[in-house]
């Protein structure tokens, strides 16, 4: 037992921490996506893509828990959201990919020469993953994707579907035929969001992943997505608080700084004891993903809805610290409001894992009483 | 991060299941239940506190030497949750445990660990706590009970306030002024004072919850030992921050929790079995969005604490930390059992003895006392300014 990081894992997180630091323009108050190339050029030649590649297709083997802090630190960063993605979708293949698949995409994955998305939001839907309406039917599949992240420049989806077995991912190669790209136009155009239709879009021999439990493929890519995307919420927050502590430090009215009002302070606080709460949730559940625990999916819904609250309490909170230069375009506090927000409502929204969270805990609670009741 | 447990701490946790299994009454939590009288319910505790030690239970993470076994952060974790899922009563001595004894084992005199520790470990003497006064509350370091050092002795005067327990307490450990002439956090020092000395009168204040845990303490020329004092002379003020880092430490939350999530499974299992319009209480999509909240804090106050054993373990100060534990748990606990009461609908207002009351009024109940978390062991305004100053280094 130890809940605790180890010396590499925080080293991994303070690395990619400065390196997207020199990427300054991540972080601007312009909403152009511009900047995520060279993020990602620069995150690829750290290696990141490789770190969760297993070590024979020529990666380094690691683990959700061991990345944990990477992607805290991405979060806080706003680093392109793509980068993300291309984790998960790598946990994913490592998990539950053909041989075939790993043997293809995980090598181009760890060097970052593939760039993939996921493809799940549709229009019309409830956030569970397994009621999508796109569906493969005779290998020919027909759907319509939205909120794709960087979805112009994927070259490979990795798509939720109705198979005849139920719900399935799918990757599906951006040139294919009948796949097409429209820009939304949304809050955080820096993400470069697109909706994706697939319009009787044959798939070759081997497109599934995970043919022999579809439906757990699916569940792993989304508390995938929501574990890591609660790490980014986490890392969104805890900036947010580093910022409105640093202006209340400095900022004086009635001669005073104004982190010395109680107004303010205990509003710090609060926000300090919140996001620690989130990063215990988050971290754990991250845990509860890298080992595939009993609880794995009551820990990550209670990691995604949780981490969503608090990081949208603590943008609100710190716009509202700043006063009118909150509200500022140029002062850029809008970026992690407009990020967050995106974020809350990927992989599922808190109404959703709150749910989840509940029916999973009546499930264990039953089954503690059943063995419980056994034992007597 | 590893939350998997090594053998002999698996073996730590079923040797501790069996025992409880034995130890506590057969249908206990089913059937049998405390008794509804408070001083019965008080003797009641106190005894499964003694059986306890006397199964080797009590004070786990204290030395050998001291009667504990030595146990690790980790195994006290362990126990907590054993305990959660026994449903085992909770005790009265915690003050004696968690307060009176670490604080005596961190700064207490051989002498005086080997006199008050193993009547704590043991409950043979239960303690209370003697630090709030009339007008020292969140203001603590104005305490104005006097104690005057004559020869050999303290003389003490002066009257305490909430303190919980001082009517089952032969011992209370108190803050109390030696040198009134100096910056008022300068002339404090911290005495054991003996409950059964003359002079001492104790009365009850009845609470919200219509129970009278704590009481008004009246101290009139009360004799204390020189050597009943923890620390310096004059330096009580370190020796009593010792205590309040315990009390808001991550053991005392993680005890808490236990109590909480016991609390919470009965709420969920009350739920599913009352009956509101055409669907049970716990299919209501409103309040399984709140129970879900809930269930998030609640579980994260457990995570919490085992985040600063580990940060403990790594060296890490035990200070920095407690006022968030603190914060934390005590709304978190609110928030719960306002759910509690709002799930419940319209049997919410039923107490304890009416035949349609829920869960006997356990809930209600539970309700009320919460009331009191986010005031004592430091108001939670205290806890924002102490994070807002020592963690976020805010301005004073």
């Amino acid at each position: 037992m130890n809940f605790a990081f180890d010396e590499e894992q925080k080293g991994l997180g303070d690395t990619v921490g400065r390196l997207l630091a020199d990427h300054a323009a991540l972080t601007g108050p312009d909403l152009s996506p511009e900047h995520n190339v060279a993020a990602w050029a620069a995150l690829a030649e750290l290696g990141l893509f490789a770190m969760m590649v297993p070590e024979d297709h020529g990666g380094a083997g690691l683990g959700a828990v061991d990345l944990a802090l990477a992607v805290e630190a991405m979060g806080a960063n706003l680093a392109p959201l793509a980068a993300v993605e291309a984790l998960i979708v790598t946990d994913l293949l490592v998990r539950h990919g053909t041989r075939a698949q790993q043997h293809e995409f995980l090598p181009r994955l760890a060097a970052g020469d593939l760039r993939v998305a996921v493809a799940l939001t549709e229009e019309g839907g409830d956030d569970a993953p397994e009621s999508v309406t796109a569906s493969v039917a005779g290998g020919v599949l027909h759907g319509r994707k939205l909120l794709v992240a960087e979805a112009a420049r994927a070259d490979l989806f990795a798509v939720v579907a109705q198979s005849g077995a139920g719900p399935a991912v799918f990757l599906v190669p951006a040139g294919a035929a009948g796949v097409s790209i429209r820009a939304h136009e949304d809050i955080d155009p820096t993400c470069a969001l697109g909706e994706v239709r697939f319009e009787g879009v044959v798939l070759g021999e081997g497109a599934q992943v995970g043919a022999g439990a579809p439906l757990r493929a699916v569940a792993r890519l989304h508390d995938a997505g929501a574990a890591l995307y609660a790490c980014l919420l986490t890392g969104i927050a805890a900036r947010m608080l580093a910022t409105a502590v640093d202006y209340a430090r400095t900022r004086e009215q009635f001669g005073q700084a104004i982190g010395s009002f109680q107004a303010i302070k205990h509003r710090c606080a609060d926000m300090a004891v919140a996001i620690d709460a989130a990063q215990s949730a988050t971290y754990y559940g991250v845990w509860a993903l890298s080992e595939d625990a009993a609880d794995r999916a009551r820990a990550v819904s209670m990691a995604k809805a949780y981490a969503g609250e608090v990081a949208r309490h603590v943008c609100n909170e710190a716009i509202q610290v700043h006063g009118g230069m909150g509200f500022t375009w140029e002062l850029g506090l809008h970026r992690y409001l407009r990020r967050a927000k995106l974020i809350e409502h990927s992989f599922g929204g808190a109404l959703w894992h709150n749910e989840r969270v509940v029916s999973e805990t009546l499930r264990m609670l039953e089954e503690d009483e059943a063995a419980q009741l056994a034992a007597a | 991060m590893d939350f998997t447990y090594s053998p002999a701490e698996n073996e730590f946790r079923l040797e501790l299941r069996a025992w409880l299994a034995d130890a506590l009454p057969k249908g206990w939590g089913e059937t049998v239940f405390e008794p509804e009288d408070e001083r019965e319910r008080a003797m009641f505790r106190l005894d499964w506190e003694r059986k306890l030690h006397a199964g080797g239970w009590s004070g786990i993470n204290w030395a050998r030497e001291y009667g504990g076994r030595g146990a690790s952060l980790i195994e006290r974790g362990i126990f907590a949750e054993e305990m959660a899922r026994a449903r085992a009563p909770e005790g009265i001595n915690i003050i004696g445990h968690n307060l009176a004894g670490t604080t005596i084992l961190a700064h207490g005199t051989e002498a005086q660990k080997k006199r008050f520790l193993p009547e704590i470990i043991s409950s043979r003497e239960v303690w209370c706590q003697g630090f709030s006064e009339p007008n020292a509350g969140s203001d603590l370091a104005s305490v104005r009970t006097r104690a005057e050092l004559k020869g050999d002795r303290f003389i003490v005067n002066g009257q305490k306030i909430w303190t919980s327990y001082a009517q089952y307490a032969q011992w209370c450990f108190a803050l109390v002024r030696t040198d009134p002439d100096v910056a008022k956090h300068k002339g404090l020092s911290f005495l054991l004072i003996d409950m059964r000395s003359p002079g001492i009168t104790i009365r009850p204040l009845r609470q919200i919850s219509g129970e009278c845990e704590f009481n008004e303490t009246f101290f009139d020329n009360v004799e204390v030992p020189a050597e009943n004092i923890v620390g310096d002379l004059n330096g009580g003020w370190k020796i009593a921050m010792t205590t309040l880092t315990y009390e808001r430490g991550p053991e005392d939350a993680l005890g808490r929790q236990v109590r909480f999530k016991q609390e919470l499974d009965k709420l969920m299992l009350t739920l599913a079995r009352t009956m509101q319009g055409r669907r049970a209480a716990i299919d209501n999509p409103a309040i399984r969005q709140r129970l879900a909240r809930a269930i998030t804090e609640l579980e994260i106050v457990r995570l919490n604490a085992l985040r600063s054993f580990s940060r403990i373990l790594e060296g890490g100060d035990r200070g920095s930390d407690a006022s968030m534990t603190k914060l934390y748990w005590s709304h978190a606990a609110q928030n719960m059992y306002e759910v509690a009461m709002d799930a419940l609908g319209p049997l919410a207002p039923l107490s304890g003895q009416d035949p349609a009351a829920a869960a006997l009024g356990r809930f209600q109940l539970s309700w009320l006392q919460s009331k009191a978390f986010t005031i004592y062991s430091g108001s939670s305004e205290i806890q924002r300014n102490i994070i807002g100053e020592r963690v976020l280094g805010l301005p004073r």
